[in-house]
């Protein structure tokens, strides 16, 4: 089985009397341990598809399951539990409490999911030797560069031992040569065996990813082994 | 989450604005301070109160009155003999709930005085019995016997200021066995009461930080408040002073010698001479109003069913007092209680400033997997813990405020810091701060994860 899978997923927002149908029919499964990526352009759907696998959001029909759970009709409450548990978050703007050192920050999935503080303290500092920050865990976000804090945020995203990792446009706001090292932790991380899906609407970035995953308009327009699958 | 954490948050996130917590907290601050200022004020006259009401008898001493006669008995009231001392024969016969009976007999405006020295005052005919029923105590010699009564003997027990008011010149002594006139007959003084104040002043006299009670008392203008009504300033209680001026002598001398009654010892030689008042105790106060019957059937008995008399009892009286202490009590609480509230509100408007500013973190936090719940815990303990903070901050406050309410009121019946009340301040303002967080809180754990990510 795989770790998702949807079926005939659709999302509505309405505006006023405006009807938009930003998901449209999605068929997707991602198996364990794949690395893949959605693209496609601005407004095509990417980032509420994301948070519906990333279990922010529910469908409004169709169904959804995550390691054989089926979320599509979870309750608020449920969702987080789900999110604390099985989902690591990677956003663009790193989404890091700034008034938190770096150590807190990587500490806080596992407030919400009652582990020991003794505990916490050892796993969020073994995921920051993981990104290479040990240097840095008494600092704030804002005394971090760039490319410093989306690493804190992909700690944060690791601490809890995800099912699956979902980043959207991680690097979207570093220049490319940080952008670069981001996505080579991406790859490593994969290759010891996490799930990733990452959105961009960047090819070259897609293509780095051995599954890529192309939506225009809420539909999947293709789904297709990369170069990088075979490599 | 746990709720220790949230509080750790709650507290950083109060140090990351001192400024403006201190100032939501001021509310908070003022509120408690003025509640538990009021409540140990409140307590302060209560006990006063207490310690005065105890001081002229307590609730156990019940009078007999006379009364006018109810219709029906208009015709024939003039067979009973009215209050008389075989009333109080009979009580101390056969009322055994009755610990103590005295009949009195009065001369309210007697000359009193001894070589030079004259004073004009009330010298009371009584029983032994007097003594305990009036919370007298005898601090030198001894008091009225029932020999004295028996024997119609002249012989007096005076009070600490007829002490001094006769030997001006050694008020301290106590002048056993010399002898002082009334109303031009002599009388030896037998004993002499102790001298009658509030609790505090003795203590303080004790420790010496004041002048003794002789110098005192002349210099101190009679009468005026120190009760509910007589507010912070209120000098002495003027029935300390009647009460430190009595003068009793046995009833049987005041009849035989003022009252020229036919009476040998205590045998009725003729038609009784009336009472100017007929005192008892209660024994036991829980069976007051059993003892209230069993004393009624004796007198009605006594009145040949005439119901010319009736009971009059510190009850409504005391119910009164305390009735005025609750009440003050209550509205200064309630006014107190309103600063509180408004405190609360300020704590809710920061609060709901707080969420806003914070609605990224809020969104961050769901993301990584808090519940409403969390959030919800998390702003209402922050809010609680400017309840607590403000609580604490007041109970400190309200002492600086209480030493200045002493400072500049010596004489007023001193606060009482009671434990009851600072737990209940500092209670209402933690219930203040966690109520004034509700809203906020609620609001906040309602924020919808992905627009609070998309936030700002
Ligand atoms: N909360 C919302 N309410 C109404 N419409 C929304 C909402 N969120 C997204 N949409 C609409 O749904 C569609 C898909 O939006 P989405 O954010 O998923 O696009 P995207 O592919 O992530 O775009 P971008 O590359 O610009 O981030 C758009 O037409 C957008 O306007
Ligand atoms: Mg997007």
């Amino acid at each position: 089985m795989p770790l998702i899978e949807l079926r005939d997923v659709t999302r509505r927002y309405l505006i006023g009397e405006q009807e938009i149908l930003a998901l449209n029919g999605i068929n997707l499964d991602i198996a364990q341990g794949e690395y893949a990526s959605i693209i496609g352009p601005s407004g095509s759907g990417k980032s509420t598809l994301m948070h519906l696998l990333g279990c922010l959001d529910t469908p409004s029909s169709g169904t959804m399951h995550i390691d054989g759970i089926d979320v599509s009709r979870a309750s608020g409450n449920r969702l987080a539990e789900l999110r604390n548990a099985k989902i690591g978050f990677v956003f663009q703007n790193f989404n890091l409490l700034p008034k938190l050192t770096v150590l807190q920050n990587v500490e806080l999935p596992m407030i919400y999911s009652g582990i020991s503080a003794q505990e916490r303290n050892k796993r969020a500092l073994h995921a920051i030797e993981r990104v290479e920050l040990m240097n840095r865990i008494k600092n704030t976000p804002l005394q971090l560069s760039g490319g410093q804090m989306q690493r804190v945020a992909i700690a944060r995203a690791l601490v809890n031992r995800p099912k699956i990792i979902f980043a959207d446009e991680p690097t979207g706001n570093l220049d490319s040569k940080t952008g670069a090292t981001i996505l080579q932790m991406f790859r490593e991380l994969s290759e010891e065996g996490s799930t990733i899906v990452l959105v961009t609407h960047d090819n070259k970035i897609a293509a780095e990813t051995p599954r890529r995953i192309e939506i225009r308009d809420g539909r999947i327009v293709e789904d297709a082994l990369t170069e990088a699958a075979f490599a | 989450m746990n709720l220790w954490l949230g509080f750790l948050i709650g507290l950083k996130e109060i140090w990351a604005h001192k400024f403006r917590s201190f100032l939501t907290m001021s509310g908070v601050i003022l509120g408690v301070a003025s509640l538990l200022s009021m409540f140990s004020l409140t307590a302060g006259m209560a006990k006063g109160m207490r310690e005065y009401m105890q001081q002229v008898g307590g609730i156990e001493r019940v009078g007999i009155n006379t009364q006018e006669v109810p219709a029906e008995e208009e015709g024939y009231w003039e067979i009973s003999p009215g209050r008389t001392v075989a009333d109080a024969e009979i009580i101390a016969r056969s009322a055994p709930l009755v610990s103590h009976v005295t009949p009195v007999s009065q001369i309210n405006n007697a000359a009193i005085q001894r070589t030079n020295q004259t004073f004009r005052g009330e010298v009371a005919g009584c029983w032994p019995d007097f003594i305990p029923i009036n919370k007298h105590t005898v601090a030198a010699g001894r008091g009225l016997s029932d020999l004295d009564v028996e024997r119609g003997l002249r012989v007096c027990v005076i009070g600490r200021l007829a002490v001094q008011k006769l030997w001006p010149e050694r008020p301290k002594d106590d002048p056993i066995g010399e002898t002082i006139r009334i109303n031009d007959r002599p009388f030896k003084v037998v004993g002499v009461f102790e001298y009658y104040e509030r609790e505090e002043d003795k203590r303080r006299r004790e420790l010496g930080a004041k002048a003794p009670p002789v110098n005192r008392l002349s210099s101190r203008p009679g009468g005026g408040g120190g009760g509910i009504g007589g507010g912070r300033g209120g000098g002495r209680f003027s029935p300390f002073e009647r009460k430190n001026l009595t003068v009793i002598i046995p009833i049987s001398t005041m009849f035989w010698e003022f009252k020229s009654a036919n009476m040998v010892g205590k045998e009725d030689q003729g038609p009784q001479l009336k009472l100017d008042a007929l005192t008892f105790q209660v024994a036991d106060t829980n069976r007051f109003e059993e003892t209230l019957e069993q004393v009624h059937s004796l007198i009605e008995t006594t009145h040949r069913g005439i119901h010319d008399f009736t009971f009059d009892t510190r009850q409504e009286w005391f119910d009164a007092i305390e009735q005025n202490v609750r009440n003050t009590r209550m509205s200064g609480g309630l006014i107190a209680g309103i600063s509180l509230l408004v405190g609360g509100i300020g704590i809710t408007n920061i609060m709901l400033a707080s969420i806003t500013e914070r609605i990224r973190e809020i969104g961050v936090r769901r993301a990584v997997g808090a519940k409403g719940r969390d959030i919800f815990v998390q702003i209402v303990v922050e809010s609680a813990v400017i309840g607590v903070i403000g609580g604490l901050l007041g109970l400190v406050a309200s002492t600086g405020i209480m030493q200045i309410l002493i400072a500049i009121s010596p004489e007023a019946n001193a606060p009482v810091v009671e434990l009851d009340s600072v737990l209940i301040s500092f209670g209402f303002a933690v219930v203040i701060g966690v109520f004034s967080g509700i809203y906020p809180a609620w609001k906040a754990s309602r924020l919808d994860p992905i627009e609070a990510l998309r936030y700002g």
